[in-house]
């Protein structure tokens, strides 16, 4: 029922779409659905030399996880440091806040000069995209565990790492997953930018500022609908992960 | 009710009066916006932002096929009278370090590119083709309504290109022509701002290559070059100036079979392949990395940082790096001409005398004509804003 009434909003704006496509009657303004949805119903035929759909949401993908996956293996580890040690806090709160507001699309040109052309630099846009929100939710994660249950625990005898391991990294995991979903969704935003540096050959970022350079509209839709659509589909993984192994933060309290 | 009429019709005739003092009909201003490129033309053309745009080919053919606007100039006849025949446009560029180190590889590479010239001399249609391969994948280009083949708009577009090597005096000149327009463009800060023609030349050019190249071509045998370390990066436009590395790369066979010279894809089935081998007697000699970019400027920052030792780029962005320090040198012409000028189909202008009478009309009447270009000190910035001011019409860029 949920379900069904979220799909109520989209297929109204497709209709929408048309009728406002048909009504402007200029198809530089808004391309009809019918030259955008050919595009979309062939995934696997090439576009302009630059492979098909699936080969370039495949490439994406592959950046995107290669980006997440090293900021999570440095800011989870970070984050728990900073959420659980007031030094380590004092020490790095200032430095990550001033680099925290920094787009990753400013970092494209220092990308390029130092790790060149290729996955490493793309790799470093996407990185810095899923790297703080990740980071935040960790410390803010580490930090409301309740101060009873680490009571309880060093009470009862146990060691400070017993009490990272047992207590406080599940009672942080939920909201370090919040974290996770928060940043391989912007890491997925930041993948437009990471394919827009020189040198790129291929991806769903790659194949939109392509296709921007022969003006190809139609092109450019479809392939911000396919990021669109994977970005949900991948939302929809981390949900229901949440929904399964993190209800009880809700029945908590 | 009336007097509001009156007072509105004393207002408008002031202002009538007014246009007519600070511009008469000999003179008027044109608005130019910068669109990063060519892609965004065609969108702003047939939403009326802009009344017409000056962009290198195909983008010219592009107007007339998806029937948003027409052609008026192609840039070789734009004027002052003859000014811009043959006028320079993408070169052949590379890094001083890897000429003093590897001067066999630079002029092999120069002498794949004068062979490929020829190649592309001999056989336009079948050139325009592989272009249409290396761009589109020969795909179909979609504009509003119409879609059309993308070999279609590059053999409308091939014929208006002069693709040529020779570093010929003429040509030098008009280099340092553009070095003038660009001083006036205040783009040029460094080692150009205030040279002399002869140090202006001897900054930029190295004719060595291609005389070397042409010698190597005749004699029927190439260098073979010294062994590098890592693949050469060669940083290219994705456009049809740049044609002479694309049919090089797609006829490697040919090249390999009729020259023993070639620059043969290790992904023979791609359609834009990003990695060649530099063959020569049939033998691997060298890797080369392809490296596509959108703009000049961007390539030259890849070879400013040394990701790219050669560059096919314009000479606008090869001169403004040269300025800036950027150790490169340009070896030879790519090709001369290849933009134009194109405007809205209901424009009244039909060619460039027209032209100048309707936007001397339009500035008259207190609303300029708007024309995009692809960036400033662009070769196409430079050349309409020449022609322009030639015809008595003042540039003024539009701020946002």
């Amino acid at each position: 029922m949920r379900r069904s009434l979220g799909l109520i909003l989209p297929i109204l704006l497709l209709v929408g779409w048309e009728i406002a496509a048909i009504v402007i009657d200029n198809p530089f303004i808004l391309p009809p659905l019918e030259t955008v949805i050919p595009v979309l119903l062939h995934p696997f035929e090439d576009i302009l030399g630059t492979g098909s759909l699936f080969y370039n949401a495949f490439v994406s993908l592959t950046r995107v996880g290669f980006g997440f996956l090293v900021a999570v293996s440095i800011a989870v580890p970070l984050g728990i440091g900073m959420g659980w040690s007031r030094t380590i806090d004092a020490l790095l709160d200032t430095t990550i806040q001033l680099l925290r507001p920094i787009p990753p699309l400013a970092w494209g040109p220092l990308a390029i000069a130092w790790f060149a052309i290729g996955i490493y630099s793309m790799g470093f846009i996407i990185f810095l995209g899923a790297f703080f929100p990740v980071l935040l939710n960790t410390i803010d994660g580490v930090k409301s565990v309740k101060r009873t249950w680490v009571e309880v625990a060093q009470t009862l005898g146990a060691s400070e790492r017993q009490v990272l391991h047992r207590v406080v990294l599940p009672g942080a995991a939920p909201t370090i997953w919040t974290g996770l979903r928060v940043g391989f969704g912007v890491a997925w935003m930041c993948v437009v930018a990471a394919e827009w540096l020189p040198g790129t050959t291929s991806g769903l970022g790659y194949l939109t500022l392509y296709a921007y350079n022969f003006g190809q509209m139609n092109i450019i839709i479809a392939g911000m609908i396919t990021i669109g659509i994977i970005g949900i589909a991948f939302d929809l993984f981390f949900r229901s992960v949440e929904d399964r192994w993190f209800r009880w933060r809700g029945l908590e309290r | 009710m009336n007097g509001m009429k009156y007072l509105l019709l004393g207002c408008l005739a002031a202002l009538l009066l007014a246009a007519a003092c600070t511009a008469p009909q000999e003179t008027g201003d044109v608005a130019i916006v910068y669109t990063k490129g060519t892609g965004p033309m065609p969108t702003l053309l047939a939403t009326k932002q802009i009344d017409g745009y000056i962009a290198w080919q195909p983008f010219v053919e592009v107007a007339p096929v998806a029937k948003i606007g027409k052609v008026i100039a192609y840039s070789g006849a734009l004027p002052p009278d003859a000014r811009w025949e043959n006028h320079p446009c993408c070169v052949l560029a590379a890094r001083t370090d890897l000429m003093g180190r590897n001067p066999a590889l630079v002029n092999d590479l120069g002498a794949v590119t004068i062979l490929a010239t020829q190649y592309i001399t001999d056989h336009p249609d079948e050139s325009a083709e592989i272009v249409a391969d290396w761009l589109a994948g020969k795909g179909n280009f979609t504009y509003g309504n119409v879609t059309v083949s993308s070999v279609d708009v590059l053999n409308r577009a091939f014929p208006t290109v002069k693709f040529v090597n020779e570093p010929t005096e003429e040509w030098m000149n008009g280099q340092v022509e553009f070095i003038y327009a660009l001083r006036e463009l205040k783009a040029l800060t460094g080692s150009l701002a205030n040279s002399s023609d002869s140090e202006s030349r001897a900054l930029l050019f190295d004719t060595g290559p291609y005389t070397q190249a042409m010698s190597m071509i005749e004699a029927g045998s190439f260098a073979i070059p010294e062994p590098e370390d890592k693949p050469v990066g060669v940083g290219y436009l994705l456009s049809d100036h740049d044609a002479s590395l694309f049919v090089a790369v797609k006829k490697w066979q040919y090249f390999n079979d009729t020259y023993g010279i070639a620059l043969k894809p290790q992904d023979e089935k791609a359609t834009r392949p990003d990695t060649v081998d530099l063959l020569v007697k049939g033998q691997k000699v060298a890797t080369l990395k392809l490296i596509p970019g959108d703009a000049g400027p961007q390539l030259m920052q890849l070879a400013a940082t040394d990701t790219a030792q050669f560059a096919y780029v314009g000479n606008p962005p090869a001169i403004s790096a040269i300025d800036k320090g950027t150790p490169v040198k340009i070896l030879m012409a790519l090709n001369t001409e290849g933009s134009g000028v194109v405007v809205t189909t209901d424009s009244p202008a039909t060619d460039w005398d027209s032209f100048v009478k309707w936007a001397k009309e339009r500035s008259a009447a207190g609303k300029p004509i708007r024309m995009a270009a692809p960036g400033k000190g662009s070769i196409q910035d430079v050349m309409l804003r020449y022609a322009l001011e030639e015809s008595g019409l003042s540039v003024q860029e539009v701020q946002a």
